[in-house]
């Protein structure tokens, strides 16, 4: 992966991706894009996405809730989904070159980070005991985790927050 | 004029006036997943804070736990809570302790 400024003074970056990482990202995409669209109230990710506004008043809470959820749902989704159409390549073209604008960074940047807070959410769900096969997805889970991090890190190391 | 602004002034003094005078705040929270680059390009970019300023703040989160990171009426404090969670931040809306 290298991460660098776009040619000729553009805001926004360029991403250069391994076939292989193009495919993952473009896979998390479209799973962190179902967790937004089939997530029940009952999955612990989707509180970490939509958080209460109102952690001790419950009337405002819910009212704050029903006037915003649903556009903070397909902002999130529409991050996603640019990343998923963004990275979505056949396995032997080798290298991926996406160019971003400042408005499509920061899809990428908003998607990477409800990217690791649904992953951070799943590791922390796995108990104790959890069997081999268990361990094994907390292993990857993890692993996506450090990555996301590092491709949104290496973004923010060129990104100018001022830029247009 | 004048008489008008103080005609109004004294109207306001009631204990339900002076509640709903006092400002609200949005608040973000400290998490463990958010890169500590990541929000304070947040607070420079989205409220156009100075990098200076938007690193005091990221601190203020990193290390006390939360920071007001804006104050004003509650509608407008609740369009920044809002796009605080579009930007994937823990991030509530409360009223300013008098």
């Amino acid at each position: 992966m290298i991460v660098a400024g776009r040619e000729g003074g553009a805001g926004g970056v360029r991403v250069v991706l391994e076939s292989e990482e193009a495919m993952l990202l473009s896979e998390l995409a479209d799973q962190v894009d179902s967790v937004l669209l089939l997530g029940g109230d009952d999955d612990p990710a989707l509180d970490r996405l939509l958080p209460t506004a109102y952690p001790e008043d419950e009337t405002s809470a819910n009212e704050f809730a029903r006037y915003t959820r649903e556009s903070l749902v397909d902002g999130k989704r529409q991050a996603a989904q640019s990343v998923r159409d963004a990275t979505a390549t056949d396995r032997d073209s080798g290298i991926v070159e996406i160019e971003l604008d400042q408005a499509q960074a920061w899809d990428w940047l908003t998607f990477l980070t409800d990217l690791r807070l649904i992953l951070a959410e799943r590791v922390g769900l796995v108990d104790e005991e959890a069997d081999d096969a268990d361990e094994q997805r907390d292993d990857y889970l993890r692993a996506a985790y450090e990555w996301a991090g590092i491709v949104q890190g290496s973004m923010l190391e060129v990104l100018d927050p001022m830029g247009e | 004029m004048t008489s008008t602004i103080e005609q109004l002034d004294a109207d306001l003094v009631t204990d339900e006036a002076v509640r709903v005078e006092l400002p609200w705040q949005a608040i973000v929270w400290d998490d463990p997943v958010n890169l500590m680059t990541y929000v304070t390009y947040v607070f420079q970019s989205y409220f156009g804070y100075p990098r200076e300023e938007a690193e005091r703040l990221m601190l203020l989160v990193h290390t006390e736990g939360r920071a007001v990171v804006a104050t004003g009426n509650r509608e407008a404090m609740e369009r920044h809570v809002q796009a605080m969670h579009g930007y994937g931040l823990q991030s509530t809306v409360a009223r300013a302790e008098s």
